[in-house]
């Protein structure tokens, strides 16, 4: 059999064309690049990312970031921030969102509804607007304390008791790992006990008590190695302390809300997507309304609902860049000084995207993760 | 088979169509860059052959100034829908000058980053809207800065009743400021300087910085003086009005302000900033727009120099291609620097400014007008 010319051989023209296609898209991409830098430089607009190692000449409130350290360290302190907010903020949103969503299945009516008010007046109010509200209308009406107790809620800082670590906590730590292999080994053998003779193990009693017994015994012969320090009022502010800035307490406050709202309606559609016969299947075996939610309903609707969630995540990284509506200096703020400062605009907010994209590949990165741990194994 | 063919080529259609609009795009740009080029060439033409501008305002007999209209006191937009303030009575004065008419100005309000691409394009002749003259802006805006007619600074404001009296006192304060280009940077220098510890909380926008500072959230408020002049003096009732704000006496950076015209334009540059120092230089003088008429009949040869009266037969021209009594006219048109002064900013207005660096040097100020002659 013979093979047609090349020209009209389909194996050949495929290759061909794709290779076209791909040489098309490369000649693309380097041609905007290329244009790019070369009309800024035309310009006279630096390209180089020199300026990261330029001082910064500004400060950044909340931090001991100094005036002389460079514009690189600046984003890097800015990019700490987002960090935090977002670490905290999808944990409590998570939380605050499963309670929800099982809250807006719930057979009491109240419950039920109340949830479902909750659900809907914050999803559908822009994130912003939320913002604005606890940042300008709550907190900052807060009173400007004046005598700093164990928790400080004014308009000047958020504050709680810290633990402090003094000598000996090495001693304790001993201990405390000796009290939990203690505590382990009680709970196997209650369990096995249980098994063996069905007398009640109660091995959570067991193993909580023994732990604590070991844990005060430690604390106290290892000299009382953990202190508290309580927040201090100084002239302007406070110290000591677990601080928070009420820009910080505004936009987490806002976003957990906010988000916690959307994670709501996933788990409630999760929930409902379990097959319902696992629900009467748990019913039929006796088990209360709570242990059909903790170990039927829950497990399986977890499993639904880690791909939307993933995203929800993803979106409340995104929103913390609206700190700079109240001067959060998160890292987007932290590079718009910055661009105010003469730092190239071009150059910046490639390396803000570049950021932001960094956070959001790592989340998906972890969730899809999670996400293949969780799926069911021999299924296709 | 023959549809899977259709559709590979259709796809190495669209790159090709990619690689075609690529390549048109490129032309396009370069064309682009070449009419600037071409365009910034024209724009400087008229420089070289002197005067253009200059005949161009004459010819079309109106005036067209860039100005600021949200900034109390130096160029803002009434209830009445009309101009007024500092910057205001400057291009009323620049018309005066060149014109004989105070009326003939049409404003344009600018923003801050449109003022220098529509001064360069030639959207307007002049620019005067609170714009530092610095090395860069002059270097790198295809801008020329004329006579500054205000010398403003970074300064501080705090609470009527605060103990707060200069920066030593802030030592370890959060001082709020609107971000912008040279604020955060002159904060931190001067506390730097004095060795002093501050949190800064540099806000975007006017509004949220406002509800922050009223409550307290910060001991102090950063910015230009005039601004925080114009802000004080709009400070709501409810809050307790003007009378709750204090500005503290000190002045943390320099920002000279004043007009500014594209560069190239010579004859023009040239009047409008023997207009500004006509204002100055008839303070000076003590000429008033009260008392201009008598002052057209002064012994002083200066003064009659200055005012364009015949001296010696002939009225003095010193060839700025401006009436003779160009002078005479902008006063009697707006009055001397320090009435336009008073009637906008000064301490009886809303926004109190002392003279300060303002007065004349004979008063200690920093305003020194060239001689007339």
């Amino acid at each position: 059999m013979s093979r047609p010319a090349p020209w009209r051989d389909v194996r050949v023209l495929r290759i061909a064309f794709q290779a076209a296609f791909l040489v098309a898209v490369v000649a693309f991409v380097l041609w905007i690049v290329d244009n790019t830098v070369g009309n800024l430089e035309r310009r006279g607009i630096r390209t180089s990312f020199d300026f990261l190692d330029q001082p910064a000449g500004f400060r950044i409130p909340g931090s001991d970031f100094r005036t002389s350290q460079s514009i690189g360290d600046a984003i890097l302190v800015g990019v700490e921030t987002t960090m935090k907010v977002s670490a905290i903020g999808i944990v409590l949103a998570f939380l605050l969102g499963v309670f929800v969503g099982v809250a807006r299945l719930s057979p009491n009516w109240l419950v039920r509804r109340a949830a479902a008010l909750y659900v809907e007046s914050l999803r559908n109010v822009p994130v912003l607007a939320i913002i604005f509200f606890w940042y300008l209308a709550v907190i900052l009406r807060l009173p400007t304390v004046e005598v700093a107790g164990l928790f400080v809620f004014s308009n000047r800082a958020f504050a709680v008791p810290d633990l402090t670590l003094e000598d000996g906590i090495e001693l304790f730590g001993i201990a405390a790992l000796v009290g939990l292999v203690a505590a382990a080994v009680v709970w196997r053998w209650r369990t096995r006990r249980f098994d063996a003779t069905g007398e009640p193990h109660h091995r959570v009693l067991w193993g909580a008590g023994l732990l604590a017994a070991v844990l005060t015994v430690g604390f106290f012969a290892a000299g009382r190695p953990i202190g508290l320090d309580t927040p201090e009022r100084l002239r302007f502010g406070f110290a000591g302390g677990l601080r928070m800035s009420p820009e910080f307490a505004g936009l987490l406050i806002a976003l957990v809300l906010y988000t916690a709202s959307h994670i709501a309606e996933v788990v409630r559609g999760s929930i409902l997507a379990v097959q319902k016969g696992q629900g009467e299947a748990a019913d039929a075996l006796g088990l209360s309304p709570f242990q059909r939610l903790r170990f039927v309903v829950l497990p399986q609707a977890f499993r639904i609902m880690i791909p939307p969630l993933a995203n929800h995540f993803l979106n409340l990284v995104k929103n913390s860049s609206l700190g700079v509506a109240i001067a959060l200096p998160e890292v987007t703020r932290v590079v718009r000084i910055a661009i105010s400062q003469r730092a190239p605009a071009p150059q910046s907010i490639v390396m803000l995207m570049g950021i932001y994209l960094v956070f959001s590949l790592s989340i998906a990165l972890v969730t899809n993760l999670v996400n293949r741990r969780l799926q069911l194994k021999g299924r296709t | 088979m023959r549809s899977t063919l259709i559709r590979q080529l259709a796809i190495a259609l669209i790159g090709v169509v990619f690689v075609a609009s690529g390549c048109n795009l490129g032309g396009d740009d370069d064309d682009d860059g070449g009419e600037a080029g071409g365009e910034t060439q024209t724009q400087t033409q008229p420089g070289q052959t002197g005067g253009d501008l200059l005949q161009t305002v004459t010819s079309r007999g109106r005036l067209i100034c860039g100005v600021n209209d949200a900034v109390p006191g130096f160029g803002f937009v009434t209830e009445g829908g009309d101009f007024e303030g500092f910057d205001i009575d400057y291009c009323r004065a620049v018309a005066a000058g060149i014109l004989g008419d105070p009326e003939a100005v049409d404003f344009r309000p600018l923003t801050a980053e449109q003022r220098f691409t529509a001064l360069q394009a030639g959207e307007v002749d002049v620019l005067i809207r609170n714009t530092t003259w610095t090395s860069s802006r002059d270097g790198s805006e295809g801008a020329r800065f004329l006579t500054t007619t205000f010398y403003d600074g970074q300064g501080m404001m705090v609470q009527a009743d605060s103990e707060f009296q200069e920066l030593e006192d802030l030592d370890g304060a959060t001082i709020c400021v609107l971000s912008g280009t040279t604020t955060e940077l002159n904060l931190a220098a001067q506390f730097e300087a004095r060795n002093l510890d501050f949190e800064p909380l540099s806000f975007e926008d006017n509004d949220p910085l406002q509800q922050a500072f009223q409550q307290g959230r910060c001991e102090a408020w950063s910015s230009d003086l005039s601004q925080l002049a114009g802000i004080r003096s709009n400070w709501p009732d409810g809050e307790g009005g003007p009378e709750a704000l204090r500005i503290l006496d000190v002045t943390m950076s320099k920002e000279p302000l004043g007009p500014v015209v594209a560069d190239g334009q010579e004859d023009f540059a040239d009047a409008v900033n023997w207009i500004v120092i006509a204002t100055i230089q008839a303070e000076e003088f003590g000429i008033t727009s009260e008392n201009i008429d008598e002052q057209l009949n002064s012994e002083d040869p200066e003064v009659q120099r200055f005012l364009g009266q015949p001296v010696e037969g002939e009225p003095f021209d010193p060839g700025l291609n401006l009436d003779a009594e160009f002078a005479a006219n902008v006063v009697r048109a707006v009055g001397n620097y320090g009435e336009i002064f008073e009637r906008n900013v000064g301490p009886d207005t809303g926004l109190g400014l002392e003279r300060g660096l303002n007065a004349l040097w004979t008063e200690g100020g920093l305003h020194y007008p060239p001689p007339y002659r």
